[in-house]
């Protein structure tokens, strides 16, 4: 069953900058589709057009069977509900605890009073638990969020996106600034969900190494526009060069 | 919209960028020549060289000067080698340029230091006569030896200072709360309307601060009567107008990322502002609030001279009176409490960070 369609997407900022030139591909339920491209290339934008923190500024996307290119107010946050996302920088609230953190995830389905009163039902309490388990720190609930590793803040990050309960979840470099072994640790998770809960995980990228071992298909993006749709194992040298450019070199990551 | 399209845009933006700049600078221009025609004819020359003590004025002749000045400012900014053309970074990079700029900025930096000399009567004769000199001595000695028997009095106008201080610091701090929410840049840019908002509030505030609370105070004590109240609502809408200034500055540089990611969750906007904003600012709010009631004592007591009740209405009065020993205590309490105030606001501010 298609989850998205994104068809003849074009994103223009307002500094004039030409993001994203006419995207088009679909992408399965169940798909772990991993996204990769130069810096600049718009992957970041790509992602940010698919969730709506960014609005297409032409093409249209579907979610779910639904046109929700320009959908606003209380239909954009229902639509935000049904995407998880995790960034590069983990982006947590660094003086709160890591179960508030995780608890952020819920706030869509909190009444406002509610939750400016930070009055957190035992039964949502319950399910941010279950979601650190998920991902191996329950035992660091209680502590304040910033006083983890860039590893363990990225987990927090996952279990805030789980308790979305999310469709799809989209990641955006989430190991771009972890060291090798916690790149590997933490995209294990992103496989656990997307086999466990059978959630469609994008994920933008950089190393090949990560890609072949993760992705069940990729697209790679080159000055806003897509130039390959494929297996990961079918990207040769050649492919390579046409991606990064004929100066890159294939560094390992294991 | 196509790529080359985007670029045109771009080039028309540089181009009306540019001319706009060059606007700017000749009008600049225009005023400088404007300011040294009117500080070396009124002050210099009207005031000390031909000492006169009233001097005219006539819209006529003033607009004269402007005109001359807008035709000089001009001319001189075509060239491309005036003063303003350096400033904006758009004058031609030649001797000529660099030495008219150096001479005319030199010339325009002595004539206003020389006009201020003039027009502040700076006078070594009178610092030093007899006359003055014996009168300062008697008020110095009065003052280093205050009249106890007024301790009491004073005792409790400087606490109702302390709290008209405190009380305007306390309720300034809800509504500067959401009035800095409200004139943060980076809240307010989702659509037309809100920035309209955000633009009203910036304006508002802009405007209260611009009024000393001395002038506040003045016109409260007109409207509501003279006494603590209008002394306290003159510190209150001061204060609400400078810490929104300070926190929304606060919050224009808070991180974007958490902002992002709340958002992305599906919150709403107060949810966003709670979880991913207020925790990013409430320690430089804290700091600002608390550094701001230990201003706020320091004014009341000013507030105080014109009819703010406290410590202030107390001196002016033993002042008028010329009771110098009277003021003499007065003035030592109000030091004590300042360095007191000033001690503690620092301390809880340093064991905040
Ligand atoms: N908010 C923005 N406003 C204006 N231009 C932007 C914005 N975000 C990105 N861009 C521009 O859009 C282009 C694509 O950026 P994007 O961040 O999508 O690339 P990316 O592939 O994610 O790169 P990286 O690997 O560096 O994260 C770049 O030229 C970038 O400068
Ligand atoms: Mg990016």
């Amino acid at each position: 069953m298609t989850l998205l369609r994104v068809n003849q997407v074009h994103k223009i900022y307002p500094s004039g900058t030409h993001a994203l030139k006419g995207v088009s591909f679909e992408v399965e339920k169940g798909e772990f589709l991993v996204i990769i491209g130069l810096s600049g290339s718009g992957k970041s934008t790509l992602l940010r057009c698919i969730n709506r923190l960014h609005e297409p500024t032409s093409g249209n996307i579907q979610f779910n069977g639904r046109d929700i290119t320009h959908v606003k107010g209380k239909e954009l946050r229902q639509l935000k509900r049904q995407i998880g996302m995790v960034f590069q920088q983990f982006n947590l609230i660094k003086r709160r605890s890591v179960l508030v953190n995780v608890l952020t995830g819920a706030l869509g389905r909190m009444g406002t009073f509610q939750s400016l009163t930070e009055n957190f039902p035992q039964k949502l309490v319950d399910e941010a638990m279950e979601a650190l388990k998920t991902v191996g720190i329950e035992e660091k609930a209680h502590i304040r969020a910033d006083a983890l590793s860039g590893g363990q803040q990225q987990r927090v990050a996952i279990a805030r996106s789980l308790m979305q309960h999310p469709d799809l979840l989209l990641a955006d470099e989430p190991v771009a600034s972890l060291d090798p072994a916690t790149s590997n640790s933490v995209m294990q998770y992103f496989e656990k969900i997307n086999k466990k809960f059978g959630t469609t995980v994008i994920c933008n990228l950089h190393f090949l190494s990560l890609v072949r071992k993760y992705a069940t298909r990729v697209i790679a993006l080159k000055a806003g526009e897509i130039i390959y749709e494929g297996l990961p194992e079918d990207i040769d040298d050649d492919w390579f060069k046409t991606i990064y450019g004929e100066e890159a070199e294939e560094v390992e990551i294991r | 919209m196509t790529l080359s399209d985007a670029q045109g845009v771009m080039e028309k933006k540089r181009m009306k960028d540019r001319t706009k700049a060059k606007v700017k600078a000749a009008l600049l221009d225009s005023f400088f020549v404007f300011y040294s025609i009117l500080v070396v004819d009124r002050v210099i020359w009207d005031r000390f060289i031909l000492q006169l003590r009233e001097t005219h004025f006539s819209w006529a002749e003033t607009g004269l000067f402007a005109l001359i000045s807008l035709f000089v400012g001009v001319v001189w900014s075509l060239t491309g080698t005036s003063l303003s053309d350096r400033l904006f970074g758009l004058a031609k990079p030649t001797k000529t340029a660099k030495l008219t700029f150096e001479i005319f900025g030199w010339f325009l930096f002595n004539i206003t230091f020389i006009a201020g000399w003039i027009i502040t009567k700076i006078s070594i004769v009178d610092l030093f006569s007899d006359e003055g000199v014996a009168a300062a001595q008697r008020i110095f000695a009065a003052l280093f030896s205050p009249r106890m028997a007024i301790f009491d009095e004073a005792l409790f106008a400087i606490i109702e200072t302390i709290y008209i201080a405190l009380v305007a610091t306390l309720i300034s701090i809800p509504i500067t709360l959401v009035v800095s929410f409200l004139s943060a840049r980076n809240l307010m840019n989702d659509n037309k309307f809100t920035l309209l908002i955000y633009a009203f509030f910036r304006l508002i505030s802009n405007f209260v601060r611009s009024i000393e609370p001395l002038i506040w105070a003045i016109i409260f004590s007109v409207w509501i009567g003279i006494g603590p109240y209008a002394g306290m609502l003159a510190l209150l809408i001061h204060t609400i107008a400078s810490n929104a200034k300070l926190y929304s500055e606060a919050i224009e540089s808070i991180e974007e990322g958490p902002i992002e990611a709340i958002s992305a969750t599906g919150a709403n906007k107060l949810q966003v502002i709670w979880y991913a904003v207020i925790p990013q600012i409430i320690l430089p709010f804290l700091s600002f609030t608390i550094y701001r009631w230990d201003i706020n004592v320091r004014m009341a007591t000013i507030i105080g001279l014109v009819g703010g009740g406290g410590i202030g209405t107390m001196l002016i009065q033993y002042q008028g009176l010329a009771q110098w020993h009277e003021v003499g205590l007065i003035v030592i309490m109000i030091a004590l409490v300042v360095w007191i105030m000033d001690y503690i606001s620092t301390k809880i501010r340093q064991a905040i960070y």
